[in-house]
C-alpha cells in the first residue's frame, strides 16, 4: 500500500524535463503562485514577522501534542462526535471500514485528503465494494486517469485541458472541449449527482483547535462543505500533528496557509466542525467521526532533529517555487508529497533508505523555506537525512549509502589536510586535463564520475598556478 | 573608515585553483581601500562539499583544519557566500554537541564576512571609484541572498560603478542549479537549472553576468561556454577592481 | 475510545514527558490581553460613519472576489432587487424556479412572497426542525423535505451571524431554521445582512468568538462557516472558473442600520 521507492525519481525526471507540455504547466504554476504569494507577505498587516510567531505556535502545539489531543478529543465527544486513535495505516483504514459498514455505507464523496492518499484509503474501500468518488476538481481528474497526484494542492497540475478534454469525453461520455469553465460544469454536473445520493463524506483536517474541539477544512470549490453537509455521515481524517490550541493562534495560521496554497487573503470556505448536526437542525450528517492518525508521525515527533516537519501545513507554497520541482513535476517524488515538503516528509515516513534520492536530490537554494508561510527549514532537515544517509543511522535504520562515495570524500579529507598534498594533487590534475577534450579553452569532456557535468555544459579548467602560489610569489618579491 | 585595518582572506577552493584572478581583484579592491590584506596559503577548502553531500564527519575535519588557521585572524574575508554561510552557519550545526568547540565556531562566524558585505556593511563604502564600461546583470546567488541575506550590498556597489549599465534579468535569485555534488548526480536537472539561467542571461541583453560567488558563475561559464555566447562571467570583485585606478 | 491511552502514551513518550516536562501550563489562553479586550470594546462601540466606511471596504473587495454587491440597503429596496434577480436568473438544472430561504426574522421582513411578480415560483422556508413527542411530522421526514426543497431550489437566501469587510467574509453557524445547505447547493446564493453585522477583518471575528461573554457562551456550533465568495476552481490549467460545486454567483446586499 506505502510502498516507495525513489529509484524512479532520477527516471521519471528525466522524462519530465523532456515533456515540454509538463514544463509550460509547471512554469505558469510557479510563475504566477509564487509572487502572489510572497506579495501578500509583504502586505501583511501584522509584518512578515507574523511568519515567525505562527512558527511558535505551531512549534508550541506539536511540543504538547499529548495534551491538545485530549482536549480536542474530549471536545468533540462532548459535541456528540465520536474520535478515534489510529497507531498505522491499517488500523485507519479498518477504523473507516467498520464505520462504514455499520452505516451500511454504498457510496462515498471524499473531500482532498493527503493523509488519505498516504495510507491508501481509496483502494481499501473499492475492494468493500464501495463507490467512492474524489471530489475536488484536481482530485476528480486524477481520478479518473487513474494517476497520482503531482501537486499537494493543485492535483492534476500536469494535466493539459486537451488531455481532461479527451478525458472526459471518454469517461464522463460528454462532447469533447478544451474550455475550462465547460470542462468545469461537465465535472459540478457529474459530481452534483455523487454528492446527492453519498451517504458517506470523507475529508481531511487541515487545521484542528483543541480548544473549541472543531476540525477546520479549507476549500475553494466548496466540495468540502459538500461532503460534510449532505452525506449521513461523516468521516474526517487528521494527521495527529495538525491542530493547534486556541483560536487566535488558528486566526494567522489559516490566513498565512491560505497565502501559501492560493495567494488568498483566506481560503473561500472554511468550515469548522465539531460534531454531528444537533437534533432540531435542518442538515447535517447524523454522525461524525474523526479518526487521528499518527502512522509514523509520533517517530518524527522523538527527534529534536526533524521535529520541526510537524509544523507543516501542507500548503504547498514549497512546491511553488522549488527550481528542482519546477523542473521535475511530481510524478518523480513517489508518494502523495512532492515537492520540498516531501522530499523531508516521504524518507521520514517511508523510510530514509527507500527514499534516498529524494534526499540528495535539491541543491539547497533555500527558495522553499523562504516561500513557507511558517519559515521551516526545509534545507537544514535535507541536510540532516543526507547525513544520516552517508554515515548511517541506528534510530531510523538507515544503512549507509554506496560505498565509493564515502571512499572518495575520505580520499579528498587526505587531500586537503595539508597544502603540500592538495598542491601535488592540483598540478597532476593541471596536467592531465590537457588530455580532455576542449572547446575554447574549456574542458569539454570530463571522465567517470564527473562526467555528467559536461554533458550539456563546459568546466573552466585548473590555472597554472593557484591563487596561493601567486600570492607567495607576490609576498617573495615583496622582500 | 579606519586606517590599515587587517584583513584576512579566506579564499574558495574554486577561485583559488580556477578563477585565482578573482582573489588578486579583490586583495587590489580591499587594498585600494587602504587595507592590510593578508593571506594564510596553509588553506585549501572548507569543508562545504562534504557537509552538503551529508559526509559530516570529513566536514567536521576540514573545520578543524579552517580553524586551526583562521582562528588568529581579526577579520576574516571571502569572496564566496556559500562559503562565509558555511562557516557561519553550518559550522554551529556540526559542532552543536561540543561546546567547546561550538563556541569557538561562533566567535570565528562572527568574524567571518562575505566580501561585499564587509565593504559595505563593515567599511560602510558602496562606491569604490570604480568604471566598467559595459552592460552588466546580477545573479544573486541562493546562499548570499537567502541564508545570509545579503542582496542591497552587491546590488549597491554595482549601482556606483562609472559607466555601466546595470540590467535586471527574469528570475535573478532563481538557483543555477549547481547545488555542488548534486550537478554531477542530478546533472539533468542541473543543467535544465542552468539553462534557464543562461537563456534569462542571454535575454537580458547584458555583456557580463556578474556575481559573488564562483560555485554558480563556475556553472553558468560552462553553460554559457558550450552555447558559444560571447557573455563574460565576472566576479564582482574584477569588476570592482577592473578599471578602478586606471 | 479504544487506542486513545497508548496513542497518547505514545506522544508523551516522543516528547519525554516525565518529572519536569510537563508540558506548557499556558498552552490556553484563559483571558484576554489588553489588546484584545481594547478590540473588543471597538468593536462594540462602533459608530455608525465607521460602519459606512466598512460598507465602502466590501464595495471594493467585492469585484475581485467575484461577489455581486448591490448598492439597495433597505429592505423594500432590497426584495424588489431579488425579486428581479429571481425572475432573471435561469436555474441551472430544470426549469421550474423554485427559491429557499432560512427562516430568519430579517429575511421575514422582506416579505418576498407578497412580491407579485413572484407569483409561480415556489418560495421554500427551512422551518425549524421540531420532531419529538407530539409533533405531527418526525425530525427524519422534515429533514428530508427541508432536503427536497434544497435540492430542488436554484437560488438561496440566507443571512449571516457577521461580515468580515477586509475579506468579505460571511460567518453563518448551524442553527435551527438555519440550513447549512441553502448557502450551498442552489447555483445562486443570496445573503442579506444589517450593517450592524460588520466587522473590520478577520482578527475582529475570532477575538469576538473567544472573547465576547455572549459568543463563549454560543460557542462555535457543531458547524460555523466562513464564506469569501461564490464557488470555484482553478484545477484546469490554473484557469479561474467560478461555481465548481457550490454556488456560482453570491450576491450580497447590506440592510442600513436604522437613524439613531
Ligand atoms: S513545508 Fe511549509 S510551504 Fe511546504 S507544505 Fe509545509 S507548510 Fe507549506
Amino acid at each position: 500500500m506505502s510502498e516507495i521507492t525513489s529509484a524512479e525519481y532520477k527516471k521519471v525526471a528525466v522524462d519530465s524535463i523532456a515533456d515540454p507540455v509538463l514544463q509550460s504547466a509547471l512554469e505558469s504554476l510557479q510563475s504566477r503562485l509564487g509572487p502572489a504569494t510572497q506579495n501578500l507577505y509583504q502586505n501583511l498587516p501584522e509584518g512578515q514577522e507574523l511568519r515567525k510567531t505562527a512558527h511558535g505556535y505551531r512549534r508550541k502545539a506539536i511540543d504538547n501534542l499529548d495534551i491538545l489531543l485530549e482536549a480536542l478529543a474530549d471536545n468533540v465527544e462532548k459535541n456528540g462526535g465520536t474520535v478515534h486513535f489510529a497507531a498505522t495505516d491499517k488500523e485507519a483504514v479498518d477504523i473507516c471500514l467498520n464505520i462504514a459498514r455499520d452505516h451500511d455505507v454504498k457510496k462515498v464523496v471524499k473531500g482532498k485528503s493527503m493523509v488519505t492518499e498516504e495510507i491508501g484509503l481509496n483502494h481499501a474501500l473499492e475492494e468493500a465494494g464501495i463507490d467512492v468518488a474524489e471530489t475536488d476538481l484536481g482530485e476528480f481528474i486524477i481520478q479518473l486517469a487513474d494517476e497520482k497526484p503531482t501537486h499537494i494542492v493543485a492535483p492534476a497540475i500536469h494535466k493539459t485541458r486537451q488531455q481532461v478534454g479527451k478525458l472526459f469525453s471518454e469517461k464522463l461520455g460528454t462532447p469533447y472541449t478544451e474550455d475550462p469553465p465547460t470542462l468545469t460544469f461537465d465535472a459540478r454536473k457529474a459530481l452534483r449527482e455523487k454528492f446527492l445520493t453519498a451517504d458517506m463524506g470523507i475529508t481531511g483536517c487541515n487545521l484542528a483547535c483543541a480548544e473549541t474541539g472543531h476540525i477546520t477544512t479549507v476549500s475553494n470549490e466548496g466540495n468540502i462543505r459538500m461532503s460534510t453537509t449532505l452525506p449521513k455521515v461523516h468521516v474526517a481524517f487528521m494527521g495527529m500533528e495538525r491542530i493547534v490550541a486556541n483560536l487566535e493562534e488558528q486566526q494567522s495560521i489559516l490566513r498565512l496557509m491560505s497565502m501559501g496554497a492560493a495567494g488568498q487573503q483566506i481560503g473561500g470556505y472554511v468550515s469548522y466542525i465539531g460534531g454531528p448536526a444537533a437534533e432540531n437542525h435542518c442538515d447535517g450528517p447524523q454522525a461524525f467521526h474523526l479518526i487521528i492518525v499518527d502512522n509514523g508521525r509520533s517517530k518524527i515527533l522523538a527527534d529534536e532533529e526533524f521535529r520541526e516537519m510537524l509544523c507543516c501545513i501542507r500548503c504547498g507554497a514549497c512546491l511553488n517555487v522549488c527550481p528542482v520541482y519546477g523542473k521535475i513535476g511530481g510524478q518523480a517524488y513517489g508518494s502523495a508529497y512532492s515537492g520540498p515538503v516531501g522530499a523531508v516528509v516521504t524518507p521520514l515516513l517511508f523510510g530514509v533508505n527507500n527514499a534516498a534520492d529524494l534526499c540528495t536530490g535539491e541543491t539547497l537554494c533555500g527558495a522553499c523555506r523562504q516561500a513557507c508561510p511558517l519559515e521551516i527549514n526545509l534545507p537544514r532537515m535535507l541536510l540532516a537525512l543526507r547525513a544520516k544517509l552517508s554515515e548511517g543511522d541506528a534510530k531510523w535504520g538507515v544503512q549507509p549509502k554506496g560505498k565509493s562515495e564515502k571512499l572518495m570524500f575520505e580520499a579528498w579529507q587526505k587531500i586537503i589536510k595539508r597544502r603540500k598534498v592538495y598542491d601535488l594533487f592540483l598540478k597532476i590534475g593541471y596536467v592531465l586535463q590537457k588530455i580532455l577534450p576542449a572547446q575554447d579553452g574549456m574542458i569539454r569532456r570530463l571522465p567517470f564520475p564527473f562526467n555528467g557535468w559536461t554533458n550539456n555544459r563546459n568546466l573552466k579548467p585548473l590555472a597554472a598556478k593557484t591563487f596561493m602560489q601567486r600570492w607567495k610569489e607576490r609576498e617573495g618579491g615583496k622582500q | 573608515m579606519q586606517k590599515k585595518d587587517n584583513v584576512t582572506l579566506f579564499v574558495q577552493c574554486i577561485v583559488d585553483t580556477m578563477y585565482p584572478e578573482v582573489a588578486e581583484s579583490m586583495v587590489d579592491v580591499l587594498e585600494g581601500l587602504g587595507l592590510h590584506v593578508d593571506c594564510p596559503t596553509e588553506q585549501t577548502c572548507c569543508g562545504q562539499p562534504a557537509f552538503n553531500a551529508g559526509h559530516q564527519q570529513v566536514a567536521r575535519a576540514a573545520a578543524e583544519k579552517f580553524i586551526t588557521i583562521f582562528e588568529g585572524a581579526q577579520t576574516i574575508v571571502s569572496p564566496s557566500g556559500s562559503c562565509v554561510n558555511m562557516v557561519r552557519n553550518h559550522y554551529q550545526d556540526l559542532f552543536k554537541d561540543d561546546p567547546a568547540m561550538l563556541a569557538r565556531v561562533k566567535a570565528i562566524g562572527e568574524r567571518t564576512f562575505e566580501f561585499t558585505e564587509y565593504i559595505v556593511d563593515v567599511l560602510g563604502v558602496e562606491d569604490v571609484g570604480a568604471r566598467f564600461n559595459g552592460k552588466v546583470t546580477y545573479h544573486a546567488s541562493c546562499h548570499l541572498n537567502r541564508f545570509l541575506h545579503i542582496d542591497r550590498q552587491p546590488r549597491a556597489l554595482l549601482a556606483n560603478i562609472s559607466d555601466m549599465t546595470l540590467v535586471e534579468m527574469k528570475d535573478a535569485d532563481k538557483c543555477c542549479g549547481f547545488g555542488g555534488t548534486f550537478a554531477v548526480k542530478f546533472s539533468e536537472i542541473s543543467e535544465a537549472l542552468v539553462e534557464d539561467k543562461v537563456n534569462n542571461i542571454i535575454a537580458s541583453g547584458a555583456d557580463v553576468v556578474a556575481g559573488c560567488d564562483m560555485g554558480c558563475l563556475m556553472n553558468i561559464e560552462g553553460m554559457l561556454s558550450r552555447k558559444q555566447s560571447p557573455v563574460k562571467v565576472m566576479h564582482i570583485a574584477e569588476l570592482l577592481a577592473g578599471k578602478s585606478y586606471e | 475510545m479504544p487506542g486513545r491511552t497508548e496513542f497518547i502514551q505514545t506522544i508523551g513518550k516522543a516528547l519525554g514527558r516525565g518529572a519536569g516536562n510537563a508540558g506548557d501550563a499556558d498552552i490556553f489562553t484563559t483571558t484576554a490581553s489588553l489588546e484584545q479586550e481594547a478590540l473588543l470594546a471597538r468593536i462594540k462601540t462602533r459608530s455608525a460613519a465607521e460602519r459606512k466606511q466598512l460598507r465602502g471596504v466590501i464595495e471594493q473587495v467585492a469585484g475581485p472576489l467575484h461577489i455581486d454587491f448591490h448598492p439597495e440597503d433597505n429592505l423594500d429596496d432590497i426584495a424588489g432587487a431579488i425579486g428581479r434577480l429571481i425572475l432573471e436568473k435561469d436555474p441551472e438544472w430544470g426549469t421550474e424556479k423554485s427559491v429557499v430561504r432560512w427562516d430568519h426574522p430579517l429575511l421575514s421582513r422582506l416579505h418576498l412572497e407578497s412580491l407579485a411578480e413572484l407569483d409561480g415560483v415556489t418560495l421554500h422556508t427551512t422551518d425549524c426542525v421540531s420532531g419529538g413527542q407530539g409533533a405531527k411530522v418526525s425530525a427524519a421526514a422534515q429533514r428530508s423535505a427541508i432536503r427536497e426543497n434544497v435540492e430542488a431550489s436554484f437560488i438561496g437566501i440566507t443571512s449571516a451571524d457577521y461580515l468580515a469587510a477586509a475579506t468579505a467574509t460571511l460567518v453563518m453557524r448551524s442553527r435551527p431554521g438555519h440550513a447549512r445547505s441553502a448557502s450551498l447547493v442552489p447555483s445562486i446564493h443570496i445573503v442579506v445582512i444589517e450593517e450592524e453585522k460588520l466587522l473590520a477583518n478577520l482578527e475582529e471575528l475570532y477575538t469576538l468568538l473567544k472573547w465576547d461573554p455572549e459568543e463563549q457562551a454560543q460557542g462555535l456550533t457543531n458547524c460555523l462557516s466562513l464564506i469569501s465568495g461564490p464557488s470555484k476552481t482553478g484545477d484546469i490549467e490554473l484557469v479561474m472558473v467560478h461555481g465548481a460545486h457550490g454556488p456560482r454567483e453570491l450576491h450580497l446586499f447590506i440592510v442600513k442600520g436604522e437613524a439613531p
